[in-house]
């Protein structure tokens, strides 16, 4: 059963990814747009993330309520060493929820959509790059475990850990990666021939990601990260990185011609390339602090525990993954469905 | 501040808020879609116009319910790490649970609000009623969890360790179907009593008084069927407590010597000091009644209990006088409003649609009270008798900013949208229907 409750935690941190991160990208997208590309895309994003983004979102509630029933203690180091930008993420995701609500629920269309505009777009931008640094937080080997944290200063103990400079590049790279998925996913919802916005901003983001993706690894490496280091010796997360790269190639060609289906197909495979040679590198070590790594598979809650928990997730899957794929299909978002139906 | 009191006071803000929020996102969507039934039914445009305008008010609130949830589950952990540690494993069930009725709700959520002319419109109405339903059974899951505080369950407790431990029964404790039922129907009660207070005043006020009356119809009958069950609920709650939290039921009542007989207090100024409760109606015998169905059961008082182990008495008593006196009130106005129902000329009125404005906010500031009693009558454990809440707070200093970040984050959040729902009542009464 814990099979299950570790398929469960990583199936929602991919569908977390792509779905919130496509998500995320959009305001992002937005951000980097001029006036009248500006408006496109919320009315574009509008119609197309309207009817899922709110699910998009409940994959992180679903992700941390299975870390803290299962693993108690990895999920205790989490919320006590990485309580404020944990905080910081939570104010994210609320500002940026209202926002996107608000500028379409409004009654009154008038200079208050300004504030929602700018609401959204900031916290777009920041929330992802928040929810990185929390990653790179949790590898970067700066958190510094004690039995007693009054015997550190403030920032050693809380926010060392994640306000590093390889933190941060794992935030940007999260956002850039963000900004990608959602410009691959508008080129298929873009209506009156303005796919070319979002086929050049595709090109653009996946050429930034790769740009710190390779900064990211480069300082970490110099740094001498552990994580890094690990990642390098580890064959199974350099199949994924090679992988990952090797996509790019049927990628970029689906982006250039516009294939709504195969570019999805693509950047969703490699995300899923990327997130499990970032899994896979360490696992189950998924937490690296200054004297040593911490597994994610010790002090796990007991079986009684796993047990019902994996049957609680199997029953709650049966439920609203189907749910979830009448949505998508309902509202055409999954393209090759559409064909058919066509 | 001490970090306890910071993070105590940040739980109770945020909880207070999301509290309202998600009480109006789970209970409006059973108004929508009343109103949108009586739309296929009788194709009367004013149902229609309704329903869209109630439909706006579900998304604003079940995304503010939403966002404000996403941030409790959080909050847990990062102030509570040490609960969470241990309570973590034990209180998952219902919380995946419930995670799953959200995820199906949000579901719903989006075929409905997407829906219209889209979907075949059967099963357009009946995705609403999905959001209806599976917002009440989050709730009950969310409240099974909190039960399991006031009445752990599910485990044994040896050594400081927590073995053996049956998740389900954890989930079903002793206290997950009182206080869920208090609950579902204090948010029914308090929901409709707002709403129809909201409609109230429109009519009050004279703007589209036949499209509001239809509003004011379908709201308050929720809430007076609601209210006038309360009491009933509220009397399983007392019995149930007497037995499991019998400190947290001498505390409601400011009862602090153990007797038979025990007169039940109604409201009074409490001395903690002196231990006397001045100003108060005492009727004879009637707190042993309530709490044991026997006017000469010995009911214990807060004397009876070590000193650290009893919770603020005054708060408790005047959240718990509050919460009933509110409650008897609503029980009234229900009644009042079957009765208008036979008398039809009352709605004529002004002063009857004057009396459910002023009603408005009760049922909010009863259920806020209700909160009160169970969680600062539960003190000063965190897990009843099992953790103390100053042993499962965060280490990490400083909690008093955080806490001052989402004052300004929820005040500010409140203020917009309540400025966003008068905008909306304004469109509305500008509407041609």
């Amino acid at each position: 059963m814990l099979y299950v409750v570790l398929f469960f935690l990583v199936f929602s941190l991919y569908l977390y990814v792509v779905l919130g991160g496509a998500d995320y990208g959009a305001g992002i997208v937005e951000l980097f747009s001029s006036e009248e590309n500006q408006k496109i895309t919320k009315k574009t994003v509008y119609r197309v993330m309207g009817p899922v983004w709110e699910a998009n979102h409940i994959w992180i509630i679903i992700l941390i309520v299975i870390l803290w029933i299962a693993f108690p203690v990895y999920y205790n180091i989490m919320v006590v060493y990485l309580h404020i930008p944990l905080t910081i993420l939570l104010l994210g995701v609320t500002l940026r929820g209202v926002a996107f609500v608000f500028r379409h629920y409004d009654a009154i269309i008038d200079d208050s959509q300004k504030i929602y505009d700018g609401m959204f777009k900031i916290s777009s931008l920041i929330t992802p790059i928040v929810l990185g640094m929390i990653f790179g937080g949790l590898i970067s080997g700066k958190i510094n475990m004690t039995e007693d944290v009054s015997t550190l200063t403030f920032y050693d103990a809380f926010i060392r850990p994640w306000c590093n400079v390889f933190s941060v590049l794992v935030g940007v790279f999260f956002a850039s990666l963000c900004a990608f998925l959602s410009s691959v996913l508008l080129i298929g919802e873009s209506e009156g021939g303005k796919e070319n916005i979002y086929i050049r901003k595709s090109a653009i983001a996946i050429i930034i990601v790769f740009i710190i993706g390779v900064l990211t690894f480069g300082y970490g490496y110099i740094s001498e990260n552990v994580f890094v280091q690990d990642f390098i010796k580890n064959p199974f997360a350099m199949i994924c990185v090679t992988l990952s790269a090797v996509v790019l190639i049927p990628l970029w060609n689906a982006i250039k011609k516009g294939n709504t289906i195969w570019s999805r197909f693509f950047a969703g495979l490699q995300v899923f390339f990327i997130l499990l040679a970032a899994l896979g590198a360490h696992f189950p070590d998924i937490l690296i602090t200054e004297t040593g790594s911490i597994s994610l598979l010790d002090n796990i809650a007991p079986d009684s525990v796993i047990k019902v928990l994996g049957i609680s997730l199997i029953i709650g899957g049966s439920v609203i993954l189907p749910g979830l794929f009448h949505l998508l299909k309902s509202f055409k978002m999954i393209k090759i469905l559409e064909q058919d139906t066509d | 501040m001490e970090n306890l009191d910071a993070a105590r006071l940040q739980m109770a803000f945020t909880l207070i808020f999301h509290i309202v929020f998600a009480c109006i996102g789970m209970v409006m969507p059973f108004f929508m879609v009343v109103s949108h039934y009586k739309w296929l039914k009788t194709r009367d445009q004013v149902y229609l116009t309704l329903t869209k305008s109630w439909q706006k008010g579900v998304a604003i609130f079940f995304v503010t319910g939403a966002v404000s949830g996403t941030a409790l589950s959080f909050e847990l952990g990062l102030l509570w790490p040490e609960f969470m540690k241990h309570a973590g494993p034990i209180i998952g069930m219902p919380f995946s649970l419930e995670g799953a009725a959200f995820f199906v709700e949000a579901i719903a959520l989006g075929f409905y609000l997407y829906g219209w002319n889209k979907l075949p419109e059967k099963f357009h109405w009946i995705t609403g009623v999905i959001i209806g339903l599976s917002g009440v059974a989050s709730g009950i899951l969310v409240v099974a969890a909190n039960g399991w505080m006031n009445a752990p369950s599910g485990f044994d407790y040896i050594d400081g360790k927590f073995l053996n431990i049956d998740p389900i029964q954890a989930m079903l404790n002793p206290a997950w179907f009182t206080q869920a039922l208090h609950m579902t129907l204090a948010a029914f009660t308090a929901t409709s009593f707002a709403v129809a207070g909201v409609h109230a005043y429109q009519i009050y006020r004279k703007r589209k008084i036949d499209l509001h009356k239809k509003a004011f119809k379908i709201a308050i009958t929720f809430g007076a069927v609601a209210a006038i069950l309360q009491p009933i609920s509220g009397d399983i709650s007392a019995k149930d407590i007497a037995v499991r939290q019998p400190v947290k039921l001498a505390a409601m009542e400011a009862h602090y010597d153990t007797e038979k007989g025990a007169p039940l207090y109604i409201g009074g100024i409490v001395n903690a000091k002196t231990q006397e409760v001045s100003y108060k109606i005492a009727l004879p015998g009637m707190l042993s009644f309530l709490a044991f169905a026997d006017f000469d059961a010995e009911v214990k008082g807060l004397n009876d209990f070590p000193e650290d182990e009893r919770p603020n008495v005054p708060m408790v008593h005047y959240a718990f006088q509050v919460m009933v006196g509110i409650g008897s009130l609503l029980v009234l106005a229900g009644l009042l409003y079957f009765v208008s129902l036979k008398k039809k000329k009352w709605f004529n009125y002004n002063r009857y649609w004057l009396l459910f404005v002023i009603l408005a906010p009760m049922g909010f500031i009863a259920l806020e009270a209700g909160w009160i009693v169970t969680e600062v009558g539960r003190q000063p454990w965190i897990i009843h008798k099992i953790m103390r809440t100053k042993d499962a707070v965060t280490p990490m200093p400083g909690i008093v900013f955080s806490f001052y970040t989402y004052i300004a984050v929820y005040l500010s959040l409140s203020v917009a949208v309540t400025w966003l729902m008068l905008r909306q009542i304004k469109v509305l009464n500008n509407s041609n229907h």
